[in-house]
């Protein structure tokens, strides 16, 4: 459903995407590895165009677009299909909880204002903040803001869920309940794309895991080839420094 | 002297100085909105032209932007082959609105930068317009932080139109200074302060309301409240 061809990207003189292939099928669940700095939030931000390919082509079902060309109408209907889970957050900070995940519906998708807070009112339950609704997030914990994050993503109804580092500014006590609620997303059969330093979760919920390194798909396959049975040397360093960290 | 006539002598002239005030309040205030758009999205031209402005608005003494308004105006009505007279009134609330904007324009371009890069990925990402994420995201919180920053420009407004005395507008400065000649100025140092007064007044209205939407604002923006909050007493 979602095909990422050559995608080459460079800030200034650095080379951060070095021509990134990836396809991913209806109702996979990929999770991408990879030491800091490798380009796994820009690729993440180049699907939905916040991040500028300087060359590549996108396919999205029947949406394509070649990046060397603006097409804003591509740009918006694949916007509209995705949904990402922000590293820091990005909870609206003037707006409330419910306002949150109500805005885009009814700024958007110009769904009825009751509508969208009964849509609001549905995904908020299922990340468990029904009872901070009416808080503003000068007002919350990590979790609870990234769970703000995860219910408006989810209540854009999105054909794939972006998630990058979802649980990598939260303090360790606070990781444990919004992992459980994305692994609850993930199981619910929507299409994932998640960049993670959590490799048992991610070995856990995922159908296949990429690696990138220095700006490519170094390695990409089930779960049990990349984590037991990988030939690529960067790749085993990087487990191994990862297991450590752990 | 009698400060009961005297007192209802300059508030004659108030309304004038007020139907100035609120005009470039609110002209400044969309002309910077406007000019701030075009410096942000970086437009060709178009934002060249925009900070040009804004460092005429900034720079020249105000005084001088009036004079400017004044003698100006006429040629640019001329032009548009219109109704060749503009009045001193005219001319001042053209001239302060240019200024204003500009320099609103200054507390308003930083406030949108310092709004996080993670606010606009975030409307972007959820397909908000340019428009839409500015309404009701970017902007909100611009202001916010914009707020103290805009009441100090209120004030300087409401100082700068004391000014327009000297392209020969009848505000209630110049109304002093009539007043003041009449007595054979006898009474000035009353007069400036029965002034004073007035124009203390008038900015602790604005501020006032300033201050108002700063509290109402407050709870969210952790930065600023808890900045606030946390305040050592000077020792
Ligand atoms: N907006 C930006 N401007 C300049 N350089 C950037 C920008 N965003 C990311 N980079 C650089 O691009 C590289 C890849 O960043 P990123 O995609 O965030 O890596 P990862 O998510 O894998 O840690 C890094 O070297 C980073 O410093
Ligand atoms: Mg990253």
């Amino acid at each position: 459903m979602l095909e990422l061809k050559n995608i080459k990207l460079s800030y200034g003189s650095t080379q951060v995407l070095n021509g990134v292939d990836l396809s991913v099928k209806r109702g996979d669940v990929v999770s991408i590895i990879g030491p800091s700095g490798t380009g796994k939030t820009t690729l993440l931000k180049c699907i939905n165009s916040l991040a500028r390919p300087s060359s590549g082509t996108i396919a999205f079902d029947d949406v394509r677009m070649d990046y060397q060309k603006l097409d804003r109408t591509a740009i918006q209907a694949i916007r509209l299909r995705t949904a990402m889970v922000f590293q820091q957050f990005n909870v609206f900070k003037n707006m409330t909880v419910l306002q949150n995940v109500m805005d885009p519906l009814v700024v958007v998708q110009r769904k009825s204002k009751e509508e969208a807070r009964r849509i609001a009112l549905e995904e908020l339950d299922r990340v468990g903040l029904s009872n901070k609704i009416d808080s503003y997030p000068s007002q919350l914990s990590g979790g609870q803001l990234q769970r703000t994050g995860i219910a408006r993503a989810l209540a854009v109804k999105p054909d794939v869920m972006l998630f990058d580092e979802p649980t990598s500014s939260l303090d360790p006590e606070l990781v444990g309940e919004v992992l459980k609620v994305i692994r609850d997303v993930t199981s619910s059969g929507i299409t994932s794309l998640l960049v993670t330093h959590e490799m048992q979760f991610a070995r856990n919920i995922s159908n296949r895991i990429v690696f990138m390194d220095r700006g490519v798909v170094a390695a990409d396959g089930s779960p049990a080839e990349i984590f037991e049975a990988s030939s690529n040397p960067r790749l085993t360093q990087f487990l191994t420094t990862e297991h450590s960290i752990q | 002297m009698d400060l009961s006539i005297m007192i209802p002598e300059l508030l004659s002239a108030l309304p004038l100085t007020l139907a100035i005030t609120f005009t470039a309040m609110i002209a400044g205030f969309l002309l910077a909105l406007v000019t701030t758009t075009f410096r942000v999205r970086r437009i060709p031209v178009v934002s060249q032209f925009a900070d040009f402005y804004v460092s005429y608005a900034r720079s020249v003494p105000v005084v001088l932007q009036l004079f400017v308004a004044f003698y100006g105006l006429p040629l640019v009505v001329a032009l548009l082959d219109v109704e060749d007279f503009v009045s001193p009134n005219v001319a001042a609330m053209v001239g302060l609105s240019l200024y204003h904007g500009g320099y609103l324009s200054e507390v308003l371009r930083p406030a949108y930068l310092a709004v996080e890069r993670g606010q606009h990925d975030a409307a972007d990402s959820l397909g908000y317009s340019f428009l839409q994420k500015l309404v009701r995201v970017v902007g909100p919180q611009a202001v916010h932080i914009a707020l103290p920053g805009y009441g100090n420009a209120i004030i300087y407004l409401i100082h700068n139109v004391a000014l327009v005395m000297y392209i020969g507008a009848a505000d209630v400065m110049a109304t002093a200074h009539l007043v003041m000649e009449r007595d054979y100025n006898q009474y000035q140092f009353e007069t400036y302060l029965v002034l004073a007064v007035i124009y203390s007044l008038l900015c602790l209205v604005a501020w006032s309301i300033v201050r108002f939407f700063e509290k109402r604002n407050a709870r969210f923006a952790p930065n600023t409240a808890r900045a606030k909050a946390t305040v050592m007493p000077s020792v």
